[in-house]
């Protein structure tokens, strides 16, 4: 392999990232506050890239803004899931069989109001942007794949903002910390957590529109994704919202460079090989890692 | 064999007599050959014996043990490719379906020696994980026919009714196997660990090989139940055995009987398996929509499925009286 396929094999691994996290961190969120392992963001993401391609052929919106306009719709939707669906599960440290049930057939659910909605047919959002390609010496980055990579990290940031800087986000931090301790300092648990959820679906929404604009979709669309999602969250250990950015990037690398050994249809293979050695090697994800270095140093 | 032991052996086999409804049922199922029955009626019934013997195997784990498993359809898959690899290659059918039974356990340990070491949700999102991985690696699989599938020869003629019995024979021995563990100190401790897995340890039920035990049985189970389906359908593909929808069904008809019990299952599968005929024929788009209200519905309102219900409302008329 020479400097030049190594950089862009680096570049693209990085713009890759990029989405990964934004995919994941909703599920992160949503399993900080509520310990629910959200099964159902599959569907979500879907919803997003569609309700983006619709914006897009109807009303011309360019599809990035059109993914950023698909965040507020979906996060009104998830907060009327909370408030309808979600909140009436039984609360618990860890994720109880109701929960994950639920979740599924909310799954189910969408996915085939998918399939009736707008049918089985392969879909996709096509700009003139699609294919340019920005040249950085001899290396070609995707134009397309910079523009959502920069989305992503502008989402991420703002994220990361609103948690460190709102009430609210102090809340939701509180919560995924120690929900005793934080419903004793006065934390509303239902309405943060009603907050958290429709925070976690806009992002599922968010990235879904993202996506759409990379891949092409039909309702089944998410659930490679979903387990992409799932291998981030673990080895970024589940509840930290940095080891999301970490874990994007680990998965990313293995996912990009993987490919000069084992044909690209076994991506999934990899991804949950990745998901066993994880769970073997580093059952608390890359946080537990840097919290027992630090407890070291 | 102490005294207790023989105590509980003896109250064990009391209970069994006392309970001859499972007996009546095998009775008459076995006997409805004699009627005559339309040889779709009688595959219809095959295909629900399969039903229930998956369902109950996914109750051992789910059920008793409370571990939620998306993934079901990994062991069937693997049961019904390895009993076609067997039979195309002039294997029997009856050791082929006990490779079956065996190449299914083993694969149940790549998720469940990772995955079970740890508490929390890691096994139900590994199982998703397998299952994606395990039908993308089947559907580029070149030997066993990849996507396009694989077909099974075999030479003898072929009767439908040796097809029905093996069907009824394997979901009465799941049925078996699960009575027994509901009642044995192996099921109580299962249920021990699904109610409180510190508890369990702390009176000396390891919960790890007790998770993975019983996955494995579950999983040879459903690897049978494949390879009885891969020999009645002489022909398999990933998209079928390995589907999603195959895992949504297995995991969807112990939740509808009635979760962790003995008969919930057995009921679950009986509904399902009439059920969907009707409702795949009438509605081929939106069954899994209608599947996943049902599952959302039952969560929230009726956790113990059709038995639960049922249970609910014999009390009410009791205590009324």
């Amino acid at each position: 392999m020479t400097l030049v396929d190594f950089t862009s094999l680096m570049v693209s691994a990085l713009l890759l990232a990029g989405i990964y996290a934004v995919m994941s961190v909703g599920m992160t969120v949503i399993y900080g506050v509520m310990k629910i392992v959200n099964l159902a963001h599959a569907g979500f993401m879907m919803l997003g890239a569609y309700l983006a391609l619709e914006l897009f052929e109807r009303f011309q919106i360019d599809p990035i803004l059109a993914a950023f306009l698909t965040f507020p719709v979906m996060f009104l939707l998830g907060g009327a899931v909370h408030w309808v669906l979600v909140r009436r599960l039984p609360h618990a440290d860890e994720p109880t069989l109701p929960s994950l049930l639920l979740m599924f057939g909310l799954w189910l659910v969408l996915q085939n109001l998918g399939y009736l909605i707008w049918g089985n047919t392969d879909r996709s959002i096509f700009t003139p942007r699609t294919l340019s390609v920005v040249n950085v010496g001899p290396i070609a980055i995707s134009t397309l794949r910079l523009v959502v990579f920069i989305a992503a990290l502008v989402c991420l940031g703002l994220l990361e903002a609103w948690l460190h800087y709102t009430w609210f986000g102090r809340s939701v931090r509180a919560l995924i910390q120690n929900r005793y301790a934080a419903l004793i300092t006065g934390v509303h648990e239902d309405r943060t957590a009603g907050i958290a959820f429709g925070l976690g679906i806009g992002f599922a929404g968010l990235a879904g529109g993202l996506l759409g604009s990379l891949y092409s979709f039909d309702p089944d669309f998410g659930r490679a994704f979903l387990i992409r999602a799932f291998v981030i969250i673990v080895l970024g250990g589940l509840d930290s919202i940095s080891g999301v950015a970490i874990g994007a990037l680990v998965l990313a690398l293995v996912e990009t460079f993987s490919i000069i050994f084992v044909p690209a249809g076994y991506q999934l293979a990899i991804s949950f090989a990745l998901l066993a050695l994880v769970l073997i090697v580093l059952p608390g994800g890359i946080a537990s890692l840097l919290a027992k270095a630090r407890r070291l140093a | 064999m102490n005294a207790s032991s023989v105590v509980i052996a003896a109250q064990r086999v009391a209970r069994w007599r006392s309970a001859p409804l499972p007996w009546l049922l095998l009775a008459a199922l076995a006997a409805l050959p004699l009627l005559s029955p339309s040889p779709n009626f009688v595959r219809l019934l095959f295909t629900t014996f399969l039903w229930v013997t998956t369902s109950m195997a996914w109750n051992l784990v789910g059920g008793f043990a409370g571990q939620v498993s998306f993934g079901f359809a990994v062991f069937y898959g693997m049961g019904a490719y390895t009993t076609a690899l067997l039979m195309n290659t002039g294997v029997d059918p009856v050791p082929a379906f006990a490779a079956s039974a065996l190449s299914a356990a083993l694969v149940s340990l790549v998720v469940g020696v990772p995955a079970f070491r740890l508490r929390g949700p890691y096994f139900a999102i590994a199982t998703i994980g397998i299952s994606e991985a395990v039908r993308v690696v089947m559907t580029n699989l070149s030997f066993t026919g990849g996507a396009s599938g694989y077909r099974i020869v075999e030479h003898r003629p072929f009767h439908q009714l040796e097809h029905y019995y093996s069907a009824l024979l394997l979901a009465a021995l799941a049925f078996v196997i699960s009575a027994l563990i509901a009642h044995a100190k192996f099921g109580l401790g299962l249920q021990a660990i699904r109610q409180d897995e510190d508890a369990a340890a702390d009176l000396g039920v390891n919960p790890y090989p007790y998770k993975l035990a019983v996955h494995a049985l579950a999983a040879a189970l459903t690897g049978v139940a494949g390879g009885v389906f891969a020999r009645y359908a002489a022909f398999i593909h990933p998209a079928g055995v390995f589907g999603f929808h195959t895992s949504v069904h297995i995991l969807l008809m112990p939740v509808i009987g009635g979760i962790g019990t003995v008969w919930g299952p057995v009921l679950g599968g009986f509904v399902f398996g009439i059920v969907e005929e009707e409702i795949v024929a009438s509605f081929p788009q939106v069954h899994l929509l209608i599947y996943g209200s049902l599952l959302i519905l039952i969560i929230l309102f009726e956790p113990g499925g059709i038995l639960g219900g049922l249970g609910k409302l014999f009390r009410r008329f009791r205590g009324r009286r």
